[in-house]
């Protein structure tokens, strides 16, 4: 049996082109039963996530399996002319470190991103279930795995927050610890306000007010968080219980004065406050971050931290590299040694 | 042999810190020191017992008897807490304070080389002195994690948050919890400690009774403020160093 992965990615392709070659959760082992149906794919687990599409298939002879592989994408996508270009072709030990270096989230486009390493064990497990895996498979999957897991907890692939979003969240939890105490006050009802927002409920906050000058869309986002929206004259009253605010009105000036925080500071009983500006021109003023209890980052710092966790995890690229082939050099794969085509 | 447990409970406590500084360099959890210092609260256990069987009463009849215990009490309860609240780098700063105490402590002269047996021991003195000694170990530990606060803030503020300390640190809101309830675990004993010494047969020195009077008047105006109108975390933390350390005059007036 030969090893042979056929995918585009994020890289390869753009998004227009990814979406044709989308496969849903549900769909992948209608799938790999599709790209197994010839014959001469012996096993085959299709992995679809929405920065790539990637078949890993087993076959006898690598030259018909690959055909096969292309009449696959023929018959079930809406393949076009040119897309040739946007899939690589990887062949017995190529394509196990491609996986391991998917599992392990050094080909992601958030470098050392988890979500990924359960994309792939989901894809495999229903490859399996489905009956569509055997002796090559089963082993490089699994090899896959370990070596993915042993690369994520030896190294810092990923540490550290490497969004915005998560800076700002991380930083939540190192003011409050445990959100699920903590209230949220939304102020402007952007995109990036939302994602915030989003994130600090997903990680326990437990309530979330919005104000915006248009209070229909304070309304609007308050009901997609299953917040409270409260108009935009009436802020600081809620600023009283909040413990947290995210702010990114397009005001050209400054919406939030130390003026406004010293009005409250004595009715909050002194608790830690944490201001999220990440409105450019920004909405707090820098002097509301010299009162004692006030943590003040904008969207410049939160952006700077950011991206010295991405620096560092670029830094790490080279010592997972090492993991990966070490671990792979200890194993005897079947699929990826010569002798067995 | 006493100083022997003393000088090993030192020991213990000064390689848990160092091993846990290093663990905090690195950027890890300092997940062995509570060993360490469970070691060094084994090691203290048996210096007061037998200072105490030589003795036949409290031991906190010398000044370096009273800083033993004080350092012990300090370990007991970061043993105690360090693991109820997972706060693993509270060993780290707990050790200094441990070796200091009892580095003093095992200065030529602090120790009673030999410790007279008691022939009239009252019970109220007893319990007094032990009551007394354990607050201070509470609030030894409460002014530990204010310096742990301390140290937190100024990264949030500045915005340095890449170092292992940082990493290391509990969220500001559990520190404050900390501080608190450990303030006033302290101010309970420390009660019960002064109210034990008006039972006695005989009062200390008026300068020493001034002193404890007034480290309780004082915590317990710092807790009644932190309740009913509030601190900053800074000025409760500050307060909460400044206050230990100006209560440690007590022992001065023994």
């Amino acid at each position: 049996m030969e090893l042979i992965c056929l995918g585009l990615n994020y890289r390869t392709a753009p998004v227009e082109v990814r979406e044709r070659f989308a496969v849903g959760t549900g769909k992948l082992d209608a799938a790999g039963r599709a790209l197994i149906a010839s014959g001469a794919v012996g096993e085959g687990v299709v992995l679809s996530t929405c920065n790539r599409t990637e078949f890993y298939f087993a076959a006898r002879d690598g030259e018909a399996g690959m055909a096969a592989a292309r009449d696959y994408l023929r018959e079930n996508f809406d393949l076009r002319a040119g897309d040739d270009g946007h899939f690589y072709e990887l062949h017995r030990r190529d394509a196990a470190l491609h996986l391991c270096r998917v599992a392990s989230g050094l080909d992601s486009m958030i470098l050392g991103e988890t979500e990924i390493f359960g994309q792939i064990k989901q894809a495999y497990r229903i490859a399996l279930e489905a009956g569509l895996t055997g002796g090559t498979l089963n082993k490089v999957f699994q090899r896959a795995f370990s070596i993915g897991k042993k690369v994520r907890t030896q190294t810092s692939i990923q540490e550290g927050a490497t969004s915005v979003g998560s800076v700002a969240v991380d930083l939540a939890e190192k003011i409050f610890g445990h959100l699920k105490h903590s209230q949220v006050m939304v102020m402007g009802a952007g995109e990036m306000s939302r994602i915030t927002a989003q994130s600090l409920l997903s990680r326990g906050a437990h309530s979330i007010f919005v104000t915006n000058r248009s209070y229909e869309r304070a309304v609007e986002l308050a009901s997609e968080m299953q917040g409270q929206a409260v108009r935009f004259d009436e802020w600081q009253a809620v600023l009283e219980k909040v413990d947290v605010v995210i702010s990114s009105t397009g005001a050209p000036h400054t919406i939030v004065d130390r003026a406004h925080v010293e009005a409250v500071r004595r009715k909050r009983k002194y608790r830690p406050l944490f201001f999220i500006d990440i409105a450019v021109p920004r909405d707090i003023d820098p002097a509301v971050g010299e009162i004692e209890e006030v943590y003040l980052y904008d969207i410049d710092t939160l952006e700077q931290l950011a991206g010295e966790a991405r620096k560092l995890r670029q830094k790490q690229i080279e010592v997972c590299d090492g993991i990966i082939h070490e671990e792979l050099g200890k194993a005897s794969l079947p699929g990826i040694i010569k002798r067995e085509a | 042999m006493e100083q022997g447990y003393l000088i090993l409970s030192t020991a213990l406590a000064a390689i848990g810190g160092a091993l846990g500084i290093r663990s905090v360099h690195r950027g890890e959890r300092s997940r062995w020191t509570i060993v360490w210092m469970a070691g060094a609260f084994l090691a203290q256990l048996a210096f007061l017992t037998l200072r105490g069987e030589h003795r036949g009463a409290c031991p906190l009849r010398d000044l370096g008897e009273v800083l033993a215990f004080l350092a012990w009490s300090l370990t007991l309860f970061y043993v105690c807490v360090g693991p109820l609240y997972r706060v693993s780098l509270l060993g780290v700063f707990t050790a200094p304070a441990v070796v200091v105490f009892q580095m003093v402590a095992l200065m030529p002269g602090v120790l009673d080389a030999n410790p007279q047996h008691a022939v009239h021991v009252d019970p109220w003195r007893e319990a007094h002195g032990a009551l007394s000694v354990l607050s201070y170990g509470a609030l030894a530990l409460a002014a530990v994690a204010g310096v742990m606060f301390l140290m937190l803030n100024r990264l949030l503020k500045e915005h340095e948050l890449s170092s292992g300390l940082f990493k290391n640190l509990p969220p500001v809101r559990e520190l404050v919890r900390l501080e608190v309830r450990l303030m006033t675990l302290g101010f309970i004993l420390l009660s019960a400690g002064i109210l034990s010494a008006l039972l006695m047969r005989e009062l200390g020195g008026r300068a020493h009774l001034l002193a404890a009077a007034s480290t309780w008047a004082a915590y317990g105006a710092l807790l009644a403020v932190q309740a009913v109108r509030g601190l900053t975390p800074r000025r409760l933390s500050e307060v909460a160093i400044l206050l230990f350390a100006l209560s440690l005059t007590v022992f001065a007036f023994l």
